[in-house]
């Protein structure tokens, strides 16, 4: 049987102004994750934190590096070993910023 | 996975035989094992579809198992532009494979195998997921779809000293699940759903437990275009008041006390293309006839729906709790 694979459209055009975390997105079928976030506007810089979940309740910071968002443009970070939740953490170097975006989060067995 | 198939095949074939089908026979073959009479005899070979009623044709058996199987997010109509999207559709989340793990006791797990499709909300007052199944028909007949689901409030830990340790309180956090479709007979018929809601609790959050249709259809995009005011709490009606009871459709579902048991319930829901009308709803021991209830149709025609049939299944919070909406498999059959 050829691998299953599943993206999901994490945030459609959603505009932050402040930080945030996507909704907690179940991910323990799958061996592979990769988020895609693709930049539409940004006033400022902003840093995305993988964050990973036993239950989808509690939340800790993935080891990998965050990404950092200075421009507009389509961004990419790549996840293994990663248990049964996923989220992003989304945090703003100052206040007064905002970023429109599309977050994907594509998943394979 | 492979031995799944293999029996729904030979099922399907032993099927065929049944209702009158001949194959071609080589002289000297061995004479045929009889199959025994009755309605889909093949039935009793796989406890994977015994566990449903299906009718004479068997469209699609979706275990989520295998994967998401079509169900996707319900998309709104745009023109490449997702900020045009319609506020009450613009957010419906994607479908999740569900493992049915919780904080306190770990991975539930399927009511078979390890996986069912879930459909959460945000925490958010009046937030709706959906998930749409989308496929055509061939012909009018009835239709039938059967489900084995659950429902869930997500775990929350502000704590209650009234707690009489039985009922949660976690069951006045689930609002409301829906099912529902989408039929388009084409430029020269009409369009029209029918939808059927298990209340939980109502706006004022008291338990209600009962089953209702709607009366109405929300604006579509083509209508919101045209100037008509949409509200955003309720994406099946016009206003959100549009529901009224199902007769005879009071009914206790098993939360089972706490947030984080979970007990697969059966669905079995027939509607009939013909007659543009609900036939019955069977969820465990009620069955409801819904014969005489009366389903909207939209007065304008729509064109590049030909024989659209699209079965949709959602879930809706009334609080800031997230809500979700378990399906451990899915059978839909015709009988035409």
């Amino acid at each position: 049987m050829v691998r299953r694979s599943f993206t999901a459209v994490i945030e459609k055009n959603a505009t932050f102004s402040a930080p945030f975390e996507t909704e907690p997105y179940e991910t323990g079928w799958a061996e592979e994750a990769r988020w895609f976030v693709r930049v539409l506007e940004l006033d400022g810089q902003l840093t995305l934190t993988p964050q990973l979940s036993p239950d989808g309740l509690f939340w800790c910071d993935d080891e990998k590096v965050p990404m950092v968002v200075r421009d507009k443009g389509l961004y990419t970070l790549s996840l293994r070993d990663f248990g049964n939740w996923l989220r992003l953490r989304g945090e703003f170097a100052r206040t007064n910023s905002s970023a429109k975006m599309m977050i994907y989060l594509a998943l394979k067995e | 996975m492979s031995m799944d198939r293999r029996l729904f095949s030979a099922g399907m074939m032993a099927a065929a035989s049944a209702s009158g089908g001949q194959a071609p026979r080589r002289a000297n073959a061995p004479t045929p094992t009889p199959v025994p009479t009755g309605p889909l005899p093949y039935l009793a070979g796989n406890p994977e579809l015994a566990r449903f009623n299906p009718l004479k044709r068997i469209l699609f058996h979706d275990d989520f198992d295998n994967g998401i199987n079509g169900w996707a997010e319900l998309q709104a109509n745009h023109n490449g532009n997702l900020d045009d999207l319609r506020p009450v559709l613009k957010d419906m989340r994607p479908p999740q494979l569900s493992s049915c793990t919780f904080f306190d006791l770990g991975t539930h797990g399927s009511f078979n195998g390890n996986y069912a499709l879930k459909l959460a909300t945000r925490p958010k007052p009046f937030h709706t997921a959906v998930g749409v199944k989308r496929f055509t028909y061939s012909k009018p007949c009835k239709v039938q779809m059967e489900m084995w689901f659950t429902y869930k409030a997500e775990q929350t830990f502000e704590g209650d000293g009234n707690w009489d340790g039985n009922v949660s309180p976690s069951e006045l956090n689930f609002g409301d699940f829906t099912i529902s479709n989408d039929v388009s007979e084409g430029e020269a018929g009409p369009r029209y759903q029918c939808a059927l809601r298990y209340l939980n609790t109502d706006l004022e959050g008291k338990l209600v437990q009962k089953w209702m249709y709607k009366t109405s259809l929300h604006a579509t995009t083509k209508m919101e275009r045209q100037g008509v005011q949409a509200q955003t709490d309720d994406y099946h009606v016009l206003k959100t008041s549009d529901w009224a009871d199902v007769p005879g459709g009071h009914q206790p579902l098993c939360f089972n006390e706490i947030a984080t048991k979970v007990n697969w319930h059966y669905l079995r829901w027939v509607f009939d293309i013909q007659t543009r009308r609900n036939v019955e709803l069977q969820v465990n021991e009620l069955t409801m006839d819904l014969r005489n209830i009366p389903v909207p149709i939209y007065e304008q025609g729509y064109r590049s729906l030909n024989h659209l049939l699209n079965l949709l299944v959602d879930v809706r919070t009334h609080k800031s709790v997230r809500n979700f909406l378990f399906i451990d498999s899915v059978l839909v059959s015709v009988d035409g």
